[in-house]
């Protein structure tokens, strides 16, 4: 469950002028961060969240629980940049094979490196680092950007997941370890780089 | 992770890092990470992956417009009436 969509509900349902004004304002970082992160560009994530916030206040009152407004909104947000896709960087929709991902011996997807040490602090304030990681993700093919980033980034659970995504949870998860793995290959020559520069 | 046996432990390894291997699976994975480095670096590289999906943030949202600030207090205003 993503917390902060229950502390929206929480703000929303309290009556207090300030609580609802935080819990707009939470609601439109959050599927404003969800747009940026799966379209990458600014314009389509705005027209993302006002279109999802314009359907969401239509039906706020029908949202029995965090869980199910959390589904709902992630739905329709995932809709919309699926439908901005002319102006957003989307990957042709394609299948990742696990065996092509396996990292063989003595390729550079092999870890050369004995430890990935990837801080908190780095991925806050590594802008390089941070870029790494926004261009591997946008290379994903969209079924598999999308389950990683309501998984690994919206920190929904896996069941939530699969209902967003209108799939098993079976398929979920495979197209999770999927998108992990890929990322974690395309990040894997940054961290070799970065440790060697390190080194010297 | 040439073997065999890495093979099939890599189809596992984000289950495993998310608790969602069935136990037996888990002592399987266990047992076969003890002797076996080129899949705990894997394993350690992948987990510092998601950790860093999970710190990553995406600069500040803008202001709610004013059409959709003026929506959604409209639409918040039964649920709070409800409560």
């Amino acid at each position: 469950m993503n917390a902060r969509v229950e502390q929206a509900l929480t703000g929303l349902k309290s009556g207090k002028p300030e609580d609802v004004e935080r819990a707009l304002e939470t609601l439109q970082e959050i599927v404003y961060g969800f747009g940026m992160k799966v379209c990458g560009v600014r314009e389509d994530a705005e027209d993302t969240a006002q279109e999802t916030l314009l359907r969401l206040a239509r039906q706020l009152k029908e949202f029995p629980d965090a869980r199910a407004l959390a589904v709902w909104l992630y739905k329709v947000a995932r809709s919309q940049c699926l439908m901005s896709r002319r102006k957003s960087k989307f990957a042709p929709a394609q299948m990742l094979s696990l065996d092509a991902l396996m990292p063989k011996e003595n390729s550079a997807a092999a870890p050369a490196v004995k430890s990935w040490e990837i801080t908190p602090e780095e991925i806050v304030l590594n802008k390089e680092l941070r870029s790494k990681l926004e261009d591997a993700v946008l290379a994903l093919p969209p079924h598999y950007r999308l389950v990683l980033i309501l998984r690994d980034m919206e920190q929904l659970d896996t069941r939530e997941v699969a209902e967003v995504m209108g799939i098993s949870e079976e398929t979920a998860k495979m197209r999770l370890h999927r998108a992990r793995v890929s990322l974690r290959n395309a990040l894997a020559g940054y961290v070799q780089r970065s440790q060697r520069k390190d080194h010297d | 992770m040439t073997e065999r046996r890495c093979k099939q432990i890599f189809a596992m390894l984000s289950d495993f890092l998310d608790g969602e291997l069935p136990a037996k699976n888990c002592r399987q994975m266990e047992r076969h990470l003890k002797g076996c480095p080129p899949c705990i670096a894997y394993i350690e590289s992948l987990k510092a992956t998601v950790e860093a999906c999970h710190r990553y943030r995406v600069p500040r949202a803008p202001a709610l417009s004013k059409k959709v600030k003026a929506a959604l207090l409209a639409g918040a205003q039964p649920a709070r009436e409800k409560t």
